[in-house]
């Protein structure tokens, strides 16, 4: 793989001077003020920030699920803000791969089914993509809940079929969405322990969005957003998840907003 | 309450109605289109009905075919009505819920969708009926040209129709708002808010079981085939009976095991390995099939009854002409009646009608085939027979080949014409003469050669074969018939000669029909059969048409969220459009399929009943009601398209 070659350095997405409005002409709501954000490959970034600070929006446009009004975003040195809509389509799907709150499987297929959904197109053979799926499911341990419905699994078994969904045609780079929203704490715990030890293992770049300052402990790096605007950064370093923890707490009392539902 | 709160209760309860019409007018727009295609078609056969044109000229028989169509619309519309209803109620349910949850009480949820229901009812009821005013005069138009009747129509404003329609269709409606009604009171919050989303999650199906059930299913449609090519014989109602009772649960068990294990194991082959296309069309059938059983196997059987009623009146229609003409070869004559034969020569010429004058001997004998020849066990003497030579035909102007010297071809229209194909050729028929005379017969014609009116069947022999049979033929049953055939020789005459044939002083005796006024008979009753078979075919086909729509409007916005989830994950509208157009071919074609193979076996044993081929007429008919039936599954995928693209 060209990017574990590569140093440490080397640049995921970058995103500038990114704006996104809603509504009429005469109605604009901004939602996203100019964000710019840089993620190198190998992190593992957490945005935070109170409700309707702009999260979701952010990572919909960065995800290539919606346009930015203005700016620029490069993932991998493409600039998909230039990206016609087929191709960002197919962009999306050979480069990134989706984890949702409300994990989005399709009921009508099996967990194995709707992991190897994304593979669709054949690029691979069937054996290779068998062998990224026992890999995969075996790390992620859902290999005994191959051929079990979605209904019949618990949330957090389907978060983690997400979770391998997401992983499963080595994209350059995983967007989750409050991933944890509806587990339970020790689903979440467990859900987000298997993410950041696929980002460390697998090398594979991470954004997730979420208000719990629990899940974000687990991430190397968090933005907080206020207000479509990034306000501050901080980085996990050395020290531990605990002390992480702490940090991102004393800084969301800071920006206020959804405190009081982090715990 | 005090009053003021109430009124600004009603008020808003009003203002409930219109809000949720408007909202689901989206929903409601083919379901009231079919409604008032329902009412048109109803109000126009009730018109009919009561027009003085068709009382006069069709008589009993033409009011009373009105009568028993307009019963099958309401009958179908009514029974469409109440699906189509209980699929809005399953899709509105979470809105029932809502209403309950914000704290309405049942009876006023109740009344707010039986106002919506007796609104919408009531405007299909009027657009209906002034729609039908409209078009009752072309629909009158369309039947007098079909039946060949060229009168100046005077369409009278029947009353009497319009409160027929509004009375019958409101008994209709309130049959709905009482179903609304009952839904509303009987289910728990709890149940309305989770009836979307049911669904089946399949199973592997136990191997045995679906096996030997898979191949009863297989074994039923292939019993009541092979039986249908069997039917005609003494037990005719018996097997058209066992027919019906084999086919409908074997297309039953077709869709509801066979189909599904097949599907179980080209999914299993897969091992997960599904792609997009199987992931959007295979997975989701499976999901439903349980539920889907039904009514596939309901619109496989009513869309091989309606192929099959259209296909066969349409034949009836087509062929008019051809079947008269195999009946009557000659447009009129005389037997044993030369006098008559020789007046109504004088009486053509004076008129200035070109004629030819055959004139032929026959021998008419009793007789029948050989013991066993016939799938209906007859007695061996029981046909009247006119044997003739080739000869004289050809002298009468009847072409036709000679047989070999010794045999003879056979040509009846008789009921005996029903189980001639399965005679196996040669066979012997056997006169109940004092000789007991026999003769070999090696080929059958096509229709006959003397006119049905002598009420014989006909055995055409070589000369020296006729001179043979006419020596040998002896007794009391046997008799010499003059026969005096004429032909007109320009067609456009032919309707002043038959006019003169009908003269009492010519009908009085002898056979009195002659070919043109039957075949003005036939085509008024075809005309009239074709009329109402493709009307009433065409009230089937919405119905069905529509049904399979809602279904799958209802599947496509259960499905909206997965469609999100793909087109996030980057598929393109294109791709799951594959996927989805696949499950259109299952969901449509399957039924399509199966009703136009079963119908195709109907028909066939409709076949017998002719004297010239129907394939042409036939496949007419079934390609106008396929390519009807396909503009339901283009609409179909055009609202998926919708839903797919709004998606994200």
């Amino acid at each position: 793989m060209m990017r574990k070659m590569k140093a440490q350095e080397t640049t995921a997405l970058h995103a500038q001077n990114v704006r996104k409005s809603f509504g009429t002409r005469s109605n604009v709501q901004q939602v996203l003020k100019g964000i710019d954000l840089r993620v190198e490959e190998g992190e593992f970034i957490g945005i935070m920030g109170p409700s309707g600070s702009g999260k979701t929006t952010l990572l919909n446009v960065l995800a290539t699920i919606d346009r930015a009004t203005e700016g620029t975003i490069l993932i991998g040195g493409s600039d998909i803000s230039k990206m016609r809509d087929a191709k960002m389509a197919a962009f999306r799907r050979s480069q990134l791969g989706f984890i949702f709150q409300d994990y989005n499987l399709l009921d009508t297929l099996t967990v194995k089914e709707n992991i190897l959904l994304p593979v669709t197109l054949g690029k691979r053979g069937n054996k290779k993509a068998e062998d990224e799926f026992q890999t995969i499911a075996d790390s992620l341990g859902i290999t005994e809940l191959a051929d079990k419905y979605p209904h019949e699994i618990s949330g957090g078994q389907k978060q983690r079929t997400a979770a391998a969904r997401a992983l499963i045609n080595q994209p350059s780079m995983v967007f989750a969405d409050e991933p944890t929203g509806a587990l339970d704490s020790k689903s979440a715990s467990s859900l987000l322990g298997n993410l950041a030890d696929v980002n460390e293992q697998r090398s594979v770049t991470i954004m997730m969005v979420t208000h719990d300052p629990l899940a974000s402990s687990y991430c190397s790096r968090v933005a907080f957003l206020k207000d479509g605007q990034i306000y501050s950064e901080l980085y996990k370093g050395a020290k531990t998840r605990q002390a992480f923890f702490q940090e991102i707490l004393n800084v969301q009392a800071v920006l206020g907003g959804d405190s009081v539902d982090a715990l | 309450m005090s009053r003021p709160c109430s009124e600004v209760t009603a008020l808003t309860l009003f203002d409930l109605v219109l809000r949720s019409m408007r909202k689901n007018l989206k929903l409601y727009y083919l379901y009231f289109f079919a409604l008032i295609s329902s009412v048109v078609m109803y109000f126009v056969f009730a018109t009919l009905q009561h027009t003085p044109v068709i009382v006069e000229q069709g008589g009993n028989s033409m009011t009373t075919s009105f009568q028993i169509a307009g019963v099958l619309v309401l009958l179908i519309a009514g029974i469409f009505v109440v699906y189509a209803n209980a699929i809005f109620l399953t899709r509105r349910s979470q809105e029932i819920g809502l209403f309950q949850l914000i704290g309405l009480q049942k009876n006023t949820v109740a009344k707010i969708l039986a106002a919506e229901n007796l609104l919408l009812g009531a405007g299909a009821l009027v657009i209906g009926i002034a729609v039908g005013l409209l078009v009752s005069r072309v629909f009158l138009l369309l039947l007098l040209k079909l039946i060949g009747l060229e009168t100046i129509i005077e369409l009278t404003f029947s009353a009497t129709a319009i409160i027929q329609t509004i009375a019958l269709f409101f008994v209709i409606f309130l049959l709905t708002t009482i179903q609304m009604v009952f839904t509303v009171y009987r289910s728990s919050l709890l149940a309305l808010f989770s009836s979307q989303k049911k669904g089946e999650h399949p199973k592997q199906p136990s191997t045995a079981k679906s096996a030997v059930l898979a191949l009863l299913g297989a074994g039923l449609i292939g019993f009541s085939y092979w039986l249908s090519t069997q039917m005609l014989n003494e037990q005719l109602f018996l097997n058209m009976f066992l027919v019906l009772a084999a086919i409908i649960p074997g297309t039953y068990l077709i869709f509801r095991v066979t189909i599904s294990w097949v599907l179980y194991k080209i999914r299993k082959r897969h091992d997960g390995h599904l792609g997009l296309v199987n992931s959007l069309s295979l997975a989701p059938l499976m999901h439903r099939m349980k539920g889907n059983a039904n009514s596939l196997t309901a619109i496989t059987i009513l869309s091989a009854m309606t192929l099959t009623m259209i296909a066969v009146s349409y034949s009836y229609y087509y062929a008019t002409e051809k079947e008269t003409g195999a009946m009557m070869p000659f447009d009129f004559m005389f037997e044993d009646d030369a006098a008559g034969a020789d007046e109504i020569s004088r009486e053509l010429e004076e008129s200035g009608i070109a004629y030819e004058r055959g004139i032929m001997e026959t021998v008419v004998a009793v007789g029948g085939f050989e013991n066993g020849a016939l799938p209906v066990s007859s007695s061996p003497y029981d046909m009247r027979l006119s044997v003739v030579s080739d000869e004289a035909l050809r002298q009468a102007g009847i072409d036709i080949d000679a047989p070999a010297s010794g045999t003879a071809s056979f040509h009846t229209t008789s009921s005996a014409s029903l189980f001639i194909d399965a005679v196996s050729l040669p066979v012997n028929i056997h006169f109940n003469d004092d000789n007991e005379t026999a003769v070999s017969v090696t080929e059958v014609g096509d229709g006959n050669v003397i006119n049905w009116s002598s009420f014989t069947s006909q055995l055409v022999v070589d000369e020296a074969t006729y001179s043979q049979l006419k020596a040998s033929l002896a007794g009391e049953d046997v008799a010499l018939q003059r026969i005096d055939g004429f032909h007109i020789t320009d067609e456009e005459q032919v309707a002043a000669a038959s006019a003169i044939y009908q003269q009492g002083k010519y009908t009085s005796r002898g056979p009195h029909v002659d070919y043109y006024s039957s075949y003005q008979e036939a085509l008024q009753a075809n005309g009239m059969l074709i009329f109402i078979a493709g009307f009433l075919g065409l009230v089937f086909l919405i119905s069905t048409g529509s049904i399979l729509y809602f279904k799958q409007m209802t599947e496509a916005e259960q499905e909206k969220k997965s469609y999100e989830t793909l087109r996030q994950l980057g598929f393109s509208v294109g791709e799951i459009m594959r996927g989805i157009i696949r499950k259109q071919l299952f969901v449509f074609g399957l039924p399509l399929i199966v009703g136009l193979v079963h119908s195709l076996f109907a028909i066939n044993v409709a076949s017998y009943f002719f004297q010239t081929d129907i394939a042409v007429p036939t496949i007419i008919a079934l390609a106008a009601y396929t390519l009807i039936y396909l503009m339901f599954a283009f609409l179909t995928v055009g609202y998926y398209r919708k839903v797919v693209k709004a998606a994200l």
